[in-house]
């Protein structure tokens, strides 16, 4: 009775492609990873809220995927990656270690600090990726993710710079930097707001004053400084508690969600949105979700820019095809194709310079959605990330000191 | 003739009541741009329609799984519910009370409560991120309707009617087959109603037992809908309501007609 079971089992066991073992990989060369990666399935878990973009992974990507390596990619959306980083420390802690649910998971910031800190990350094998050298590792704002280290335990994916979004029929000359965005928000009563933190996209608007408050974000850089810090948030509230009741419903409320702040900006409530992520605004607008007037544009004085990463955790039980699934993410061809406007208008995050001439030719060809600032235009006026103690401690004094 | 008057005015207010809700779902659907203050969308599309239905969306298989799932748990729970219901109705035994109890808890106990102590339980059996695993999860909250309902049913159920079939030479299985089952069938018609239509609405559950790997209905729609597009939503939330209309439109007869005069008759 129970022998036929066990061949059952022994039978499926080796069907599987079985790559759980990240040390074992690390001594194969590419073609032997490629072999063990046939075959493979790998379940990426990453944010789902943008049909551009699960088409590209589930169309361009998954095709090539099948087609050239034999490699089927499934596609899980979720809302936060925090989420997941508690499902892989939950496994850890029930000791399932080769056998995990996450094969890859879209990823940057307190969630990669929290996967390194818990040694929930597949590390140093970054360089067996024959697309690496396409990646400038000596770019501080690649290696570092929000000033932590990356040190081989993630792989970049996409770089974004943060912008706002106005629509030109209603708002012609938008703020130029910070000191009149605070202005023009006082002198136009409840036609602003942002989302309270931990709102990704909130908690970000919020760095931006805080950099403000300091005068610039150099003697922010590093590691936290609780002095520096005292003294800054300190006007850093001030500031936020003079226009708090200039705000949307004069403040005694704040949007819980980007997305309620997005739609608060398409019915025409608010007259400005923002985002990480400007290639948004021109899908936003393809969708009929903002007016065809939407423009996008960054301060004179800087917007934060930063990195987003791919991720394989300790106990994927497909490391071998994930790490391949990397590689063609970082691949000029379809770093190329999710540049394009119409697909999702995403920056590179490899120096187009490295690729091969014709890549180089697609990215050149590539003309801008006009809701989308150009990225070129941003990078005039780019801020680091400040290092997440910093994030953390911004959150937690504004619950405290504003948001009550 | 002033009764019937009113009876269908009733009708229509509690059908528009039932109805009007889901007409800005359907217009939101076909909307290209649709904002404060328009009265109606700037232009219609069928896009949001063409990506719900698409391959790559995979809207279309979440749709099938979770039918998958609603069904295998409808089956599984009325495996158990229909002896637990039996027993609970017609027997005494010892610690009835406490087995009632205990049927009941899941649906009474905060489904969060619930979820994470289940979780812990179902990552050292290895089933967290299997559809085996989600359909195990869903017979909790599911079972107790299940249960409820069947021991109402036999509760109206004259047991004689069996013996006298035993004595008239029937075996078990026919004694079941010919009166038994369709006594209980309009009941257990409306029990594999509310089991499949709870198991269908699982999103917690789901979620914390699939651990994101089984992507059913209510999970799309979360994300869909978090993510702030409301044509994409409309149109799949429109298909996550098909299920249910369906069923309610195909055993509504079952439950109140024919069927159910039979178990009355029978019942006496």
């Amino acid at each position: 009775m129970l022998r036929p079971l066990a061949a059952l089992l022994l039978l499926t066991a080796a069907a599987q492609a079985d790559t759980a073992d990240g040390e074992a990989l690390k001594a194969m060369t590419w073609d032997q990873i490629v072999e063990e990666a046939q075959g493979g399935t790998v379940n990426w878990f990453m944010w789902g809220g943008a049909d551009t973009i699960n088409s590209y992974v589930s169309g361009y990507l998954a095709d090539r995927l099948k087609a050239e390596y034999d490699i089927t990619l499934n596609r899980v959306p979720i809302t936060d990656a925090a989420d997941i980083v508690n499902l892989i420390l939950s496994e850890k802690e029930a000791g399932v270690t080769d056998t995990g649910t996450v094969d890859l998971i879209w990823i940057n910031g307190e969630n990669f600090r929290s996967m390194k800190q818990g040694e929930l990350a597949f590390c140093g094998y970054t360089g067996l990726l024959p697309n690496d050298a396409l990646v400038n590792w000596d770019n501080p704002a690649i290696a570092n993710d929000f000033g932590v280290p990356v040190d081989g335990c993630e792989v970049p994916w996409n770089t974004v710079q943060f912008a706002f979004a106005h629509d030109s029929a209603t708002l012609a000359e938008p703020p130029a930097d910070m000191g009149a965005l605070i202005d023009w928000i006082k002198a136009n009563r409840g036609k602003f707001t942002y989302p309270a933190p931990p709102d990704f996209t909130g908690s970000a608007f919020l760095r931006h004053v805080f950099i403000y408050a300091a005068g610039g974000p150099e003697s922010l850089l590093g590691p936290f400084d609780q002095a520096k810090f005292d003294e800054t948030a300190a006007k850093t509230w001030a500031i936020l508690n003079e226009i708090e009741p200039f705000l949307w419903r004069e403040g005694q409320t704040y949007p819980t969600t980007i997305t309620q702040l997005n739609e608060l900006f398409a019915n025409g409530e608010v007259a400005m949105t923002f985002n990480y992520d400007p290639a948004q605004f021109g899908i936003a607008v393809d969708a009929g979700t903002y007016a065809d007037t939407t423009r996008s544009f960054g301060l004179s004085d800087g917007t934060i820019g930063n990195t987003n990463y791919t991720l394989i955790p300790f106990n994927s039980p497909n490391k071998a095809a994930a790490m391949v699934v990397e590689d063609l993410l970082l691949s000029g061809e379809a770093q190329l194709e999710k540049a394009k406007p119409q697909v999702w208008g995403a920056s590179p995050a490899i120096e187009v310079s490295r690729t091969t001439p014709d890549v180089q030719a697609g990215f050149a060809g590539i003309v801008g959605h006009p809701s989308v600032v150009p990225a070129a235009e941003l990078a005039k006026a780019a801020l680091p990330e400040l290092q997440a103690d910093w994030l953390t401690a911004i959150e937690k004094g504004w619950l405290e000191n504003v948001g009550n | 003739m002033r009764g019937e008057r009113w009876r269908l005015i009733a009708g229509v207010a509690l059908a528009a009541w039932l109805i009007l809700p889901f007409l800005p779902l359907a217009i939101w659907s076909v909307a290209h741009g649709w904002r404060f203050p328009d009265l109606l969308p700037q232009e219609l599309s069928s896009k949001a329609w063409a990506y719900a239905l698409s391959a790559r969306a995979g809207v279309l298989d979440s749709f099938a799984l979770t039918a998958g799932i609603a069904l295998a748990t409808t089956c599984l729970a009325a495996l158990i519910g229909v002896p637990a219901g039996r027993a609970l109705a017609l027997y005494q035994f010892r610690g009835k009370g406490l087995v009632t109890l205990l049927l009941l808890a899941p649906a009474m106990l905060p489904s969060l409560a619930v979820v994470f102590g289940l979780h812990g339980v179902f990552l050292r059996l290895g089933l967290t991120g299997t559809v085996s695993g989600v359909i195990l999860a869903h017979l909790v909250p599911v079972l107790p309707y299940m249960t409820l309902v069947m021991a109402a049913v036999f509760s109206g159920f004259d047991t004689d009617f069996e013996a006298q079939a035993r004595s008239l030479g029937a075996t078990s299985l026919q004694t079941f087959r010919t009166v038994t089952f369709p006594a209980i069938l309009p009941g257990l018609l409306t029990g594999a109603l509310f089991a499949f239509l709870v198991s269908w609405s699982q999103y917690l559950l789901t979620l914390a037992i699939g651990g994101g790997r089984v992507q059913t209905l209510p999970l799309l729609l979360f994300s869909q809908s978090s993510a702030g597009r409301n044509d994409l939503t409309a149109a799949i939330a429109l298909l996550y309501i098909l299920p249910g209309l369906l069923i309610l439109i195909v055993t509504a007869r079952q439950v109140t007609g024919r069927g159910a005069a039979l178990a009355r008759g029978l019942g006496g």
